[in-house]
C-alpha cells in the first residue's frame, strides 16, 4: 500500500521544505572595488534604483555652491544625501572621505553640528561657552565659514575631521574631510586651498 | 484490499475529482487575477498559488478560506498519476495519451519545484564595476560589517524579519547586541530640522539619523516600486548603549561607519545579497538603435567572467534571449539606467528550467502519436470499404 501513497508523501515533504525561515548569516568577503569614477561631481546622475524606491530625501533646494577640488582627489558620484563626494587615498589603503551636504535651516545650530562631529570621533561634547575657542572663522568669496579641526577615535588609529559650516540663504552647507589622522594632516593644506575655491551662487536677476 | 483503501483509491482515480479540481483552479485563477490590482503579481503568487490554502486574516488569526495552488496542484498531480496507474492500460493504441499525460505530470512537478526553489535576484553593474554578488528584488537585510582588515570585510547579515520582530539580537561575531527600536516596513526619508518648533525628538543618537528622519509609508505592491524599510537600531555593548542609528534600505542611504572596541564597523540596511564564488565585470553596455530613429534594436552587456581559481576568465555577451548560464544560474539582460552606463541583469536560479521544454515536447509528441494512430486507422478503414459505397 505504501507505494501507492508515495505521491502524497512526496508532496507533503515538498510542502514542508517550502517552510524555510531566513537565518542570520556571517561571511567574509574581499573589500569591494569601486568602479572608475568620473572626474566631475555627477550631480545630475540619476540616483540608482530611483524607479524602485521613490522616497526622496529632502536636502537644501535652490542654487548651490560651486568649488574646485584638487586633481588628486577622486570624485565619487553624488547621492541624494550628498551634493559632492571625494575619496582621497594614499599607499596605506584606508581612504579619507570628503563629503559635501546641504540641509534646510541651520540643522540645530553650530554647537549641535560641531558636537555631532565630535561624537563621531568619540570626543566629549563642547559646552556653549567652549564653542568660540574650538572653532575658527574664515571669509571666502563673500561667504562666512566656521571651521573646525578635531582629532579623536581610537588611540591606535586616530581619526581627524576638518570641517567647514557655511550658511547660504535658508540652508546650511557642510564640507567635511574625515579620515586617518596622518592622511588628513597631509591633506590639510589642500583642504585649506579647496575652501578658498568655494563660491556662492550667482544672484539671479 | 479493505473497503476503506478501495474508497481512498476510487476517490483519487475519479474523473469527478479532476473536474472539481479544474473548476477550483478556474475560481482560484480568477480571484487571484482580480486581487493582483491590490497586491501586485509577486504577493498574489505567494498568497494564491505558492500556498496550501488561501488565508484570510480575521484580526491576527489566519483562517483558510479556499484551497491554494499547492493543494489543488498536488491533488491534480496525485489524481493524474493514480488514474494513469489504475485506469489506463499501457498499450500501443494508448501510447499517445500516455505520453501526453506524462508530459503534463512533468509540467506540474516542474512548476512545484520552480515555486519552491526558484530564486530571483538583480545584478546592477556600472561600466568598469566588478561585483561578486546579486541583490534580492524583495528581501532586505541589516548588514553589520567589520571593516578593520584592509583586505576583507566580515559581514553579519540579519534578515529583515529579525529587525521587524524587534527583539534584541546577540550574534557570536558581534561584540555588541543589536536592538531594533523602531521598524517601518516602508518609509520616506526627510531632512530633520531640530530648530523647527515642535519638531519631534529623534530616536537616533548618532549618524545620519540626527539630520534625517523616517516617516512610515503604506506598503506598495506596484510592480515598478519596492518598499524601502527603515529602522532605528541601537547597538549596546556590555557597558551600555553605544548609539542608535537610523538605517534605511533606500539605495541612496549610505552605510554608516563607526568605531567600537578599537575596530571599525559599518551598519547598513540593504537589499539582501547573494554572494558568488566568481565575479562579473561590466566592460561595456550597448544600446543599439535602428539607424536614424530612437527605436531600440538591441541591448547587450559585454561582461568579463572571472573565477578566483583561474578556471574561468573570459568575456561573454549577454543580450535579449541570449542569457549567460553559469554555475546553476541564468543571467538575463533585464534593464539599464544611468544614461546607458549601468546594466541590470536578472539572475535566476531555477533547478527545473528544462522541465517545461521536456514536458511540452512530450505532450506535443503524445498528441501527434495519438492523432496519428487515429488517422492511420481511419484511412485504413476507408480503404477497406467497397468503392460502390464511396
Amino acid at each position: 500500500m505504501s507505494h501507492r501513497l508515495l505521491p502524497l508523501v512526496v508532496l507533503t515533504a515538498l510542502g514542508l521544505t517550502s517552510c524555510r525561515d531566513p537565518q542570520i548569516s556571517t561571511y567574509r568577503v574581499p573589500k569591494e572595488k569601486s568602479p572608475a569614477m568620473t572626474a566631475t561631481p555627477a550631480a545630475a546622475a540619476s540616483a540608482p534604483g530611483a524607479t524602485m524606491a521613490n522616497t526622496p530625501v529632502t536636502t537644501a533646494e535652490g542654487p548651490g555652491l560651486s568649488w574646485s577640488a584638487p586633481a588628486h582627489w577622486t570624485a565619487k558620484p553624488a547621492s541624494a544625501m550628498r551634493k559632492g563626494s571625494y575619496a582621497i587615498t594614499d599607499d596605506s589603503g584606508e581612504p579619507a572621505d570628503l563629503s559635501i551636504t546641504a540641509f534646510p535651516g541651520d540643522v540645530g545650530g553650530d554647537l549641535a553640528n560641531v558636537n555631532r562631529w565630535r561624537s563621531q570621533l568619540q570626543l566629549p561634547p563642547l559646552a556653549a561657552t567652549e564653542l568660540a575657542s574650538a572653532t575658527a572663522h574664515l571669509d571666502v568669496n563673500g561667504l562666512h565659514l566656521t571651521t573646525v579641526d578635531f582629532t579623536g577615535g581610537p588611540t591606535a588609529k586616530p581619526q581627524r575631521v576638518l570641517g567647514a559650516i557655511i550658511p547660504v540663504g535658508n540652508a546650511t552647507w557642510f564640507f567635511k574631510l574625515t579620515g586617518p589622522a596622518a592622511l588628513v594632516a597631509r591633506e590639510q593644506a589642500a583642504f585649506a586651498s579647496f575652501l578658498q575655491t568655494i563660491r556662492a551662487p550667482r544672484p539671479t536677476s | 484490499m479493505s473497503n476503506l483503501i478501495c474508497q481512498f483509491r476510487d476517490f483519487f482515480v475519479s474523473l469527478k475529482l479532476t473536474v472539481v479540481l479544474i473548476a477550483l483552479s478556474i475560481v482560484l485563477i480568477f480571484a487571484a487575477t482580480l486581487d493582483q490590482v491590490n497586491l501586485g503579481i509577486w504577493a498574489v503568487q505567494q498568497k494564491y498559488f505558492h500556498s496550501l490554502f488561501v488565508l484570510w486574516r480575521i484580526g491576527d488569526i489566519p483562517v483558510p478560506i479556499f484551497p491554494g495552488g499547492y493543494l489543488i496542484g498536488g491533488f491534480l498531480l496525485t489524481n493524474l498519476i493514480a488514474a494513469q496507474v489504475y485506469r489506463f492500460k499501457l498499450t500501443a493504441k494508448k501510447s499517445g495519451i500516455w505520453l501526453t499525460h506524462i508530459g503534463f505530470i512533468l509540467l506540474l512537478i516542474g512548476e512545484l519545484i520552480t515555486g519552491l526553489w526558484q530564486e530571483e535576484f538583480a545584478l546592477r553593474l556600472d561600466e568598469g564595476e566588478t561585483k561578486n554578488y546579486s541583490e534580492s528584488y524583495r528581501s532586505n537585510e541589516l548588514a553589520i560589517t567589520e571593516t578593520t582588515d584592509p583586505k576583507f570585510d566580515d559581514v553579519v547579515a540579519i534578515p529583515e524579519k529579525f529587525v521587524a520582530r524587534g527583539e534584541a539580537i546577540q550574534q557570536g561575531k558581534l561584540p555588541f547586541r543589536v536592538v531594533p527600536k523602531i521598524y517601518y516596513p516602508n518609509a520616506a526619508l526627510a531632512a530633520r530640522d531640530a530648530t523647527t518648533p515642535g519638531v519631534a525628538p529623534t530616536p537616533a543618537t548618532t549618524g545620519i539619523g540626527l539630520q534625517a528622519t523616517a516617516t512610515p509609508l503604506p506598503l506598495t505592491y506596484k510592480q515598478n516600486e519596492r518598499n524601502a524599510p527603515a529602522a532605528y537600531i541601537e547597538l549596546a555593548g556590555p557597558a551600555g548603549p553605544i548609539g542608535t542609528w537610523l538605517v534605511s534600505a533606500d539605495p541612496r542611504f549610505p552605510p554608516q561607519s563607526f568605531e567600537y572596541a578599537g575596530r571599525t564597523w559599518k551598519i547598513a540596511f540593504r537589499f539582501e545579497r547573494s554572494y558568488k564564488p566568481y565575479s562579473l565585470t561590466l566592460l561595456k553596455f550597448s544600446h543599439d538603435r535602428y539607424a536614424g530613429t530612437e527605436i531600440p534594436k538591441n541591448f547587450s552587456s559585454r561582461i568579463r567572467l572571472n573565477s578566483p581559481d583561474g578556471r574561468d576568465d573570459r568575456e561573454v555577451l549577454i543580450y535579449m534571449n541570449n542569457p549567460l548560464r553559469y554555475a546553476g544560474l541564468t543571467f538575463y539582460q533585464a534593464g539599464f539606467e544611468n544614461d546607458d552606463k549601468t546594466t541590470i541583469l536578472q539572475v535566476v536560479r531555477n533547478p527545473s528550467w528544462q522541465l517545461p521544454y521536456i514536458s511540452c515536447s512530450l505532450m506535443t509528441l503524445g498528441l501527434i502519436v495519438q492523432f496519428g494512430i487515429h488517422l492511420v486507422a481511419f484511412i485504413a478503414r476507408r480503404r477497406t470499404l467497397p468503392s460502390a459505397v464511396v
